[in-house]
């Protein structure tokens, strides 16, 4: 840009900047609203709700609720099936070694 | 709070009730479904990978040893049914049921030769590996649980003596 060509005091430059300002409106009750979102940010986090609370209501969310619940029947069922085939194979070594070695022996 | 509490003991009552309940529920259908089969021989397979030939050296061999040791079952439960005659009623340890003792120990020595031997034979028809691990682990089993009987019982008179 050429600065020779600045000049503040040109009318028509002035007139031109002050039409090309937006008059965006602001929302109803931005002001208070804004300040209500810095005080909720400046204030610790415990103050606003209890971790206990917290918790309950993070319990009651549908998505979170779903997420545990399809952890737990996952873990479980594998936990189960790893116990299920230990235990298989206990019963089928005691159907071995009864069968070769009675308890008489034992 | 107290909404918040109840909340929570819900929560965690459901959860433990999906853990558990699936939990249970999936063991129960696995172990049904691994042991389907009645083949006492199964574990065999599954626990040394043998394969149709190893599995069928090892049937053979205990499909031979089993009447051997269903007999020598015989004696020794026919010995032990003379030695509780002997020892019915009687307030002492008379000589003729020291001897059906001895009889019985001897017997039960016979049977565990013959059932040690029955396991290096199969141990034999097993890959090399394989076979050791089995001879190892009957030997664990049987004559193994007997020892820790023994060690068991020498611990307890060990501690019984020391109360004296």
């Amino acid at each position: 840009m050429n600065e020779e060509n600045f000049n503040p005091d040109d009318a028509k430059l002035s007139t031109l900047l002050r039409q090309s300002r937006s008059a965006h409106s602001l929302p109803p009750r931005f002001q208070e609203s804004v300040w209500r979102r810095i005080e909720e940010n400046e204030a610790p986090v415990a103050a606003r709700r209890g971790w206990f609370e917290e918790l309950a209501a993070r319990a009651l969310r549908p998505r979170f609720a779903l997420a545990t619940a399809v952890v737990l029947v996952l873990g479980g069922s594998l936990f189960g099936v790893r116990e299920g085939q230990q235990a298989a194979r206990r019963d089928a070594q005691t159907r071995y070694v009864q069968s070769v070695a009675p308890n008489s022996l034992r | 709070m107290k909404r918040s509490l109840l909340i929570i003991i819900v929560a965690v009552l459901a959860s433990t009730a999906l853990f558990g309940g699936s939990y249970l529920m999936s063991r129960r259908v696995c172990q049904a479904c691994v042991t389907q089969s009645t083949d006492n021989l199964d574990w065999l397979r599954e626990e040394f990978h043998l394969n149709d030939t190893d599995m069928a050296r090892v049937r053979e061999l205990h499909d031979g040893y089993m009447p051997r040791c269903a007999e020598m079952c015989g004696q020794i439960a026919a010995k032990k049914e003379e030695l509780d005659a002997e020892l019915h009623g009687a307030t002492n340890i008379t000589p003729i049921a020291k001897q059906k003792l001895t009889e019985l120990a001897v017997l039960r020595s016979q049977c565990q030769a013959q059932m040690l031997e029955h396991f290096v034979r199969v141990s034999q028809a097993m890959p090399p590996e394989q076979g050791r691990r089995y001879l190892s682990e009957m030997e664990r089993l049987t004559i193994g649980s007997h020892e820790q009987t023994e060690q068991t019982m020498s611990d307890h008179a060990g501690h019984m003596h020391g109360e004296h």
